[in-house]
């Protein structure tokens, strides 16, 4: 840890107006990434974990759920002991295409309990210090790349998951926001005659120039709305749009609210999953006909599951381990990780089985081709292609 | 060190990183101040209190406290005071993203605002028992016997010494110092139960120490002086500093016991300062930018479109992304960065088109490249504003 620290800090002084100092690839042994795309999904608010992928034959399930606990008949059975909630239909059907993994038991050791705290361990995979990047922040930064873009997060705020990375990272909520004002190719001319000159107004010039040309691609783009619906959906059609130009990003951060149920969640989680599911197989459906399927893996994850026991109020309050899920064509499909225990509780919380740093690591290292360990630390990552 | 910036130029310069640039109303009297009396100007000023906040002003109307921030920037009379408060935020670095608490955050404004050109301990004594501090870094889970180092570990990393000058012993040590420092609802509480008062070694000192005196013993190292003269040259004199001028202002600061105030004046008066290759050589965060251009073409409070651009551009006051603050450089003139740009450069233009006579005086003072000149004078009213304002030169401070 402190050596990255140390790293990272280093590389600041270093940094002059256009240094920037990274660990070139061929340095570190391995190959450039390719084309390849990682998009995260963050279920924002704590996803209830315990409905979603349901121990159906667990006595205890009952116990803790009495109220909202999903009954047997109606759960989607994957297997002799597990199954998805009823409104996961399009899950399913991932399941049986062999497109889903789901990573039990997945957090971290003294969890968190406060979204903010939670999404920060998450977003930084740094659980012992206080946040100042992401982890996939990191990832980027320690790579060399010549594209202006690499990662886009469909977000009003860049996320912290993304801090770090000096360069290539843009946030937006709408490709008309890239729309250039009127009297650009004036402007874009004096760049071009500017960037000739060198210096540091060259260096401006010709940077420019190039995220001019990038957001005018963007701009041009149309958000696909077949077969997506809903804000998930729609931030789902921008993903598909950007995926199809030969814009090569590497990461694509998106968040979906409401998970936070803490009251009458059973009609508010069918929804939300109901539109995480429908929406998400459109996608993956989408991507495969578009030739893009050995291209995206989609990693669904949360930042915390949710307590045990239900409340009293038809909710679940915030809890630590949960399911996460990893579609895409070539990973490593099926069931992973040890599923918590419904009676070995801690304080009413399920114990996690698995380091949700294993689960990015095997992502970097076996997608994206990223050595995960000075990003995520020496956690044995997960083997996640097939 | 090469040929120095003449007068004029130089007095642009200044305003850029002592200020936000230049503005349609004042730049002419500071133009005819010349260099080392605008130096002097800024510097004497800094020291004047702040000014009230706005008739009626209540934190929690959403966007207010950028609103005020923004607009004292743009047009407030004391240029260097509110660019070393937006220095210091982006130092101690606090996000009401997590905080939730708009007026502990212009309480901790404030304390930027009125320390900020003094002595550095003082300041620091101050950020130890700012409340959007204390809840930023966990000081209220600080408690005797169950220590949370967060704050300890950070106040050393990343506010007095930077990495590799402290040992976890010291960081253990000073969260054991702080305990019980913690705040309830708006105001800072010390909580003596709370509070361990055997005695802590802290860097080759041992005594019962308090939050203030570990303070003092951090802010007295050289470490310190040598960590603040660094950031104080990235941000004010260049990316690329050179040793011999961290080492002058870290015995700026040594001798007078961290005045920061001392060490701006040696920074300004440096040669390196004015030298030519200091010019338009930092490139301008999008706040830089923005508060720029509103002063270049004279508009005195920021617009609506003004707050939509600095959050699509990644720079919203009181958001920071983390406590190390936002990163400076060219990461900034990313697609949404440039295009937002050129958005305001276009917008000012037509709303400004009568600025267009003296653009060249108040965004260039007439220092201007031929090519640049030859293109701005090709056009008229709004064309001009927009092209001066777009300029690859304009994006750099």
């Amino acid at each position: 840890m402190l050596e990255r620290r140390e790293f990272m800090q280093r590389g600041l002084a270093l940094g002059g107006l256009f240094a920037m100092p990274r660990l070139s690839w061929a340095e570190t042994g391995k190959k450039e990434p390719g084309a390849r795309t990682l998009v995260m999904l963050h279920l924002n608010g704590g996803n209830d974990g315990l409905n979603t992928v349901i121990p159906y034959q667990d006595p205890n399930y009952r116990i803790l759920r009495p109220g909202i606990g999903i009954d047997t008949g109606q759960v989607r059975k994957i297997d002799d002991t597990y199954g998805l909630h009823p409104s996961l239909a399009a899950f399913e059907q991932l399941w049986r295409r062999d497109r889903l993994a789901i990573v039990n038991g997945i957090g971290y050791p003294q969890p968190n309990y406060s979204h903010f705290r939670s999404t920060e361990i998450y977003y930084t995979a740094q659980p012992d210090s206080t946040p100042t990047d992401g982890w996939l922040g990191r990832a980027i930064e320690g790579t060399t790349s010549t594209k202006p873009l690499r990662a886009v997060a469909l977000v009003k705020e860049k996320p912290l998951l993304l801090q770090g990375a000096s360069n290539g990272v843009v946030t937006m909520t709408d490709f008309r926001q890239f729309e250039l004002p009127e009297g650009a190719r004036e402007t874009a001319e004096m760049y071009r005659e500017a960037a000739k000159l060198g210096g540091a107004r060259g260096e401006v010039a010709a940077r420019a120039i190039e995220a001019l040309k990038v957001a005018n691609r963007i701009a041009r783009l149309k958000p696909r709305n077949a077969g997506f619906y809903g804000a998930v959906g729609r931030d789902l059609g921008k993903a598909f749009a950007l995926l199809r130009t030969d814009l090569d990003l590497e990461v694509i951060h998106l968040s979906m609210g409401g998970y936070d149920t803490h009251a009458n969640q059973g009609n508010r989680h069918n929804q939300l999953l109901g539109q995480l599911g429908n929406n998400l197989r459109s996608f993956q459906d989408q991507l495969e006909r578009a030739g893009l399927g050995d291209r995206v893996v989609t990693c669904v994850f949360s930042e915390f599951g949710r307590r045990a026991q239900e409340n009293l109020s038809g909710g679940t309050d915030h809890g630590s381990a949960y399911p996460a899920f990893v579609i895409g064509k070539g990973i490593r499909t099926g069931l992973h990780g040890k599923y918590p225990s419904l009676e070995d509780l801690d304080r009413g919380n399920f114990k996690y089985t698995t380091d949700f740093r294993s689960l990015f690591g095997g992502l970097l290292r076996d997608f994206l081709h990223v050595d995960p360990k000075p990003v995520l630390g020496a956690f044995q990552p997960m083997e996640m292609m097939a | 060190m090469g040929k120095q910036l003449e007068e004029r130029v130089a007095v642009g310069h200044l305003l850029r990183r002592a200020g936000f640039g230049l503005g349609r109303a004042d730049a002419d009297a500071w133009l005819s101040l010349g260099f080392k009396k605008a130096v002097r100007r800024l510097l004497d000023e800094v020291t004047e209190p702040a000014p009230a906040d706005p008739a009626g002003f209540d934190a929690y109307q959403p966007g207010l406290i950028q609103q005020v921030w923004l607009d004292r920037m743009i047009a407030g009379a004391n240029p260097l005071a509110e660019k070393l408060a937006f220095f210091w935020h982006g130092h101690f670095a606090t996000s009401d993203a997590k905080i939730q608490e708009p007026k502990l955050m212009w309480a901790q404004y404030q304390l930027f605002r009125t320390r900020g050109a003094g002595r550095f301990r003082a300041l620091v004594d101050g950020v130890n028992r700012d409340v959007a501090m204390i809840r930023w870094l966990d000081g209220n889970a600080n408690r005797k016997g169950a220590p949370n180092e967060n704050y300890g570990r950070e106040l050393q990393e990343l506010f007095t010494l930077g990495i590799g000058n402290y040992t976890e012993k010291d960081i253990r040590e000073i969260a054991r110092a702080f305990t019980g420092w913690g705040s309830r609802r708006h105001d800072f509480v010390f909580t003596k139960a709370f509070h361990d008062d055997g005695p802590k070694t802290v860097h080759g000192k041992t005594g019962n120490f308090g939050g203030d005196e570990v303070t003092a013993i951090l802010c007295d190292l050289p470490a310190c002086h040598r960590f603040i003269a660094t950031k104080l040259a990235h941000f004010f004199l260049a990316g690329d500093p050179t040793t011999q001028e961290i080492d002058d202002l870290a015995t700026v600061l040594a001798k007078t016991k961290g005045d920061i105030r001392s060490a701006l004046f040696v920074l300004f008066l440096s040669p390196g300062f004015r030298d030519t290759s200091r010019y338009r050589a930092l490139v301008k965060s999008p706040v830089e930018f923005t508060v720029g251009a509103l002063r270049a073409t004279g508009v005195s409070t920021t617009p609506l479109w003004g707050h939509g651009g600095l959050e699509r551009m990644g720079q919203i006051l009181f958001r920071p992304p983390s406590v190390k603050g936002w990163t400076r450089g060219s990461g900034w003139l990313n697609s949404a960065g440039v295009v937002e740009r050129l958005k305001a450069a276009r917008r000012l233009g037509q709303e400004r088109p009568d600025t267009a006579d003296r653009i060249e005086a108040v965004a260039y003072e007439d220092s201007i490249p031929d090519s640049l000149r030859t293109r701005l004078r090709a056009v008229q009213g709004a064309e001009r504003v927009t092209l001066a304002l777009a300029a690859p030169e304009y994006q750099l401070a």
